[in-house]
């Protein structure tokens, strides 16, 4: 009896132990993403699929969240947060000091070959922690109609910011143009303008923690971007017949100019395909620099998986050559993050787009360090009484520059 | 010795104990449901409330959040950089709620005196028209109104039609406030207000800043929740209208009372309760007015819009600084709030008193 009763424990732990043996041999991996457009939710689900195909043994449960920004939070909160997900540049501070985030040291195949600056968005004391997935710049748009019908040449490479402002000034008060018609779409918005006070040569954290972002650089900058509103050459995109931002303003052929991302180019030829228009990199600053913002998105791996070499095979395969590759000729408004897909990304999309990609050489992050929160939310109030003309640069500058020494100040 | 006892008594405590057992089972689902997502909550912001929790930190690591105390409250209600964020959300709040809980009522009131009207005729369809925006999801309703307030949309468009000489009013993204604007018709402006008004600062804003009223944008969101509530607080309204017996009426007719003497010294006073019921729910639904400010604001209106409730889940929700600490004392504070105000109106409004016949 008792051999039996030893007989069957053995036969049902060998039992369990192969099953154990078998669990381990398919990982699961939780993947999160946020949703955009349905082509690129598509493409997302076709590479992890192909990631699948390559990998039998991993298995991915993809979610494309529509809230994506609440539920990844909670789910930090929780400590039960996804093997791999997605982070924008503006979260990856908080992210990263919340220790969510697996490091990325040694595990990252060649990332000598995604551009520097982007890599650096997502990088702190010189480790990555986060691999770019795609990335947008801003470059300047101009409706060729409205600069032919005013007479006014076509921005070209050497074009300067008095050279914009003569143009929209011409162009705002040409008798050829019609009523409502202004020069420049100037959307009150730090993730505008930001591009001429780095192009201008200023770095707003400056040096010792104390902000040069009052610097007579920064405040031209800005006097330059709120000249267009404040002179009446320009307005908001809400001024223009209640546009919701620069994109429609522009594509209902209402401002000669504005400045926007590469997001805006499917949105024009989509929606207002008659539109003759063509894109230009941003003016050269008095400094005889050009600056421009970007934006970009990564893939990480929750510093709480069980799975970290499945898991960063999984960002590996989506960030690499291969991926990037995808995200070029998928030709999405955003573009790859390594150089080498740059071209394909080009001829997928059109090569009169070269702007945006030759601003990724020059373009800066705008992301604010972590504990600048104040700094930051000062910063959008007085952008916005700028941009309106109810305070001057100067004014706006000292008080956000006042309040970024005091807190470098707390936190020594 | 207690089991020595009477059996009936025995029997009895028997029975009340199977009583108290069927008793709390029957509210047991509602009191989970209310326990786990109302009162557990309320407490859990006044824990994190004290601490400096981001949100973010998982709550599974060690040192998830530091207990600073009443910091939290120190920055946002004392001397803190963003204190004018929270009082600049609170006077918005204040002249929402100023706005929209009489007028709603006012309006209800009215609507279910003439929808309770026997002469009426297609009373169901006016009835159901009038409650109609109140079913509607609140989403919907906020896109409409996106569209019908926009600078070329409908509501432009009739104005203009009627007085040729208008100028287009941007609904949703106007900042200016309706005071001011007033006060703008005598020639009273930023620059032209006495000193004591605008160098006088109380919590880090103008006292000309304090009396600004709802700026355009809030007024057009004010009038997208007149225009959505009225509808439940007319079928209150009418529910109560209908209880109250006809022979008190007939009473009064006899007395030869006009129709405004019966509205005034009968209907009216027999409402009171109702009354103090429809704005109580008004008092509390507009103090945490969100999701229409979350659909009808804009980057420009950020500051002219902000309610108390919107700036919890924008400190709370914040890309690149998340506050969960500082949001938590912001809803107690805001909790706290609305807990004095319905106290206030039950002093003035009367509703535990009972009605004098």
């Amino acid at each position: 009896m008792r051999k039996v009763f030893v007989l069957a424990l053995a036969l049902v732990m060998a039992i369990s132990m192969s099953g154990l043996v078998a669990a381990q041999d398919t990982v699961t991996l939780q993947v999160w993403t946020g949703s955009s457009s349905d082509a690129e939710n598509a493409a997302k689900e076709a590479q992890i699929a192909a990631f699948e195909e390559a990998n039998p043994n991993i298995d991915v449960e993809l979610l494309i969240s529509p809230d994506y920004g609440t539920q990844i939070q909670a789910s930090f909160a929780s400590g039960d947060y996804p093997d791999v997900f997605t982070v924008g540049q503006f979260d990856f501070p908080s992210l990263l000091d919340s220790g969510v985030l697996m490091s990325g040291e040694g595990m990252i195949e060649n990332p000598e070959g995604v551009y520097p600056s982007l890599l650096d968005a997502f990088s702190s004391e010189g480790t990555a922690y986060c691999v770019p997935k795609d990335f947008s710049t801003l470059a300047l748009f101009y409706n060729k109609d409205l600069f032919d019908a005013a007479g006014v040449e076509y921005p070209t490479a050497e074009w300067t910011w008095d050279d914009m402002y003569a143009a929209a000034e011409t162009i705002a008060n040409s008798d050829a143009v019609a009523d409502g018609v202004t020069g420049f779409s100037a959307a009150a918005d730090r993730n505008r303008w930001l591009g001429f006070l780095y192009g201008n040569g200023v770095d707003i954290a400056g040096e010792d923690g104390m902000s040069t972002v009052n610097s007579p650089e920064a405040v031209a900058a800005l006097e330059f971007y709120s000249s267009f509103t404040t002179n009446g050459v320009g307005a908001r995109p809400s001024d223009l017949e209640g546009s919701g931002w620069n994109g429609e303003a522009f594509g209902r052929g209402l401002a000669a100019m504005t400045i926007e991302g590469n997001w805006a180019i499917g949105y024009l030829e989509n929606d207002f395909p008659e539109l003759n228009w063509g894109v230009a990199e941003v003016p050269l600053s008095p400094a005889g620099e050009r600056g421009t913002l970007t934006f970009t998105e990564c893939w990480a791996v929750g510093a709480s998986t069980e799975h970290p070499e499945e898991a960063w095979a999984l960002v590996n395969f989506l960030t690499g050559e291969a991926g990037a590759m995808s995200v070029a000729t998928a030709g999405f408004g955003v573009m790859p993050a390594r150089p080498s897909a740059a071209q394909a990304w080009l001829d997928a999309r059109g090569a009169e787009y070269e702007p945006f990609v030759s601003g990724a050489e020059y373009a800066v992050a705008p992301v604010f360090p972590l504990g600048y929160g104040d700094f930051t939310a000062a910063f959008d109030e007085g952008t916005n009484a700028v941009i309106a003309g109810e305070q001057t640069p100067q004014e706006f500058l000292d008080e956000v520059a006042e309040i970024w020494n005091e807190i470098t100040e707390e936190n020594m | 010795m207690a089991t020595q006892t009477a059996a009936a008594p025995m029997k009895n405590s028997n029975a009340k104990l199977q009583e108290a057992i069927s008793g709390w089972g029957f509210i047991l689902p509602a009191f989970l449901i209310l326990f786990v997502f109302m009162i557990l909550p309320l407490f859990v912001a006044g824990y994190f409330s004290l601490t400096d929790w981001n949100g973010r930190r998982p709550l599974t690591s060690p040192d998830p959040f530091e207990l600073v105390g009443l910091e939290n409250y120190q920055t946002l209600l004392v001397s803190g950089r963003r204190v004018d964020d929270f009082y600049n959300a609170l006077k918005n709040t204040v002249y929402y709620v100023a706005g929209v809980v009489p007028t709603q009522t006012a309006i209800a009131l009215v609507l279910a005196v003439i929808v309770n009207q026997r002469w009426l005729k297609g009373r169901g369809f006016f009835r159901t028209a009038f409650y109609f925006p109140s079913i509607t999801s609140s989403i919907v309703v906020s896109m409409i109104f996106l569209f019908l307030f926009s600078n070329t949309g409908p509501v432009n468009g009739a104005i203009r039609a009627l007085f040729p000489g208008y100028q287009n009013v941007s609904w949703l993204t106007d900042n200016n406030g309706l005071i001011h604007n007033f006060f703008g018709l005598f020639g009273v402006t930023s620059r032209t207000a006495p000193e004591f008004l605008t160098e006088t600062e109380i919590f880090r804003i103008s006292l000309w800043e304090w009396i600004s009223g709802p700026s355009v944008a809030m007024f057009t969101i004010m009038v997208l929740a007149i225009w959505t509530t009225i509808g439940t607080m007319m079928v209150v309204y009418l529910a109560a209208l209908q209880n109250i017996p006809s022979h008190v009426y007939e009473a009064a007719a006899v007395d030869g009372a006009t129709q405004v003497q019966i509205f005034r010294k009968i209907t009216l006073p027999l409402l009171r309760p109702t009354t103090f019921f429809v704005v109580t729910l008004g008092l509390i639904g507009t103090f945490q007015v969100f999701d229409q400010v979350y659909m009808l604001r804009d980057e420009q209106t950020r500051e002219s819009t902000m309610s108390v409730a919107y700036l919890v889940y924008d400190t709370a929700f914040n890309l690149s600084d998340p506050r969960m600490g500082l949001a938590s004392a912001t809803a107690v504070t805001l909790f706290i709030i609305i807990f004095v105000a319905t106290i206030l109106q039950r002093r003035l409004v009367g509703g535990d008193r009972p009605v004098d016949q």
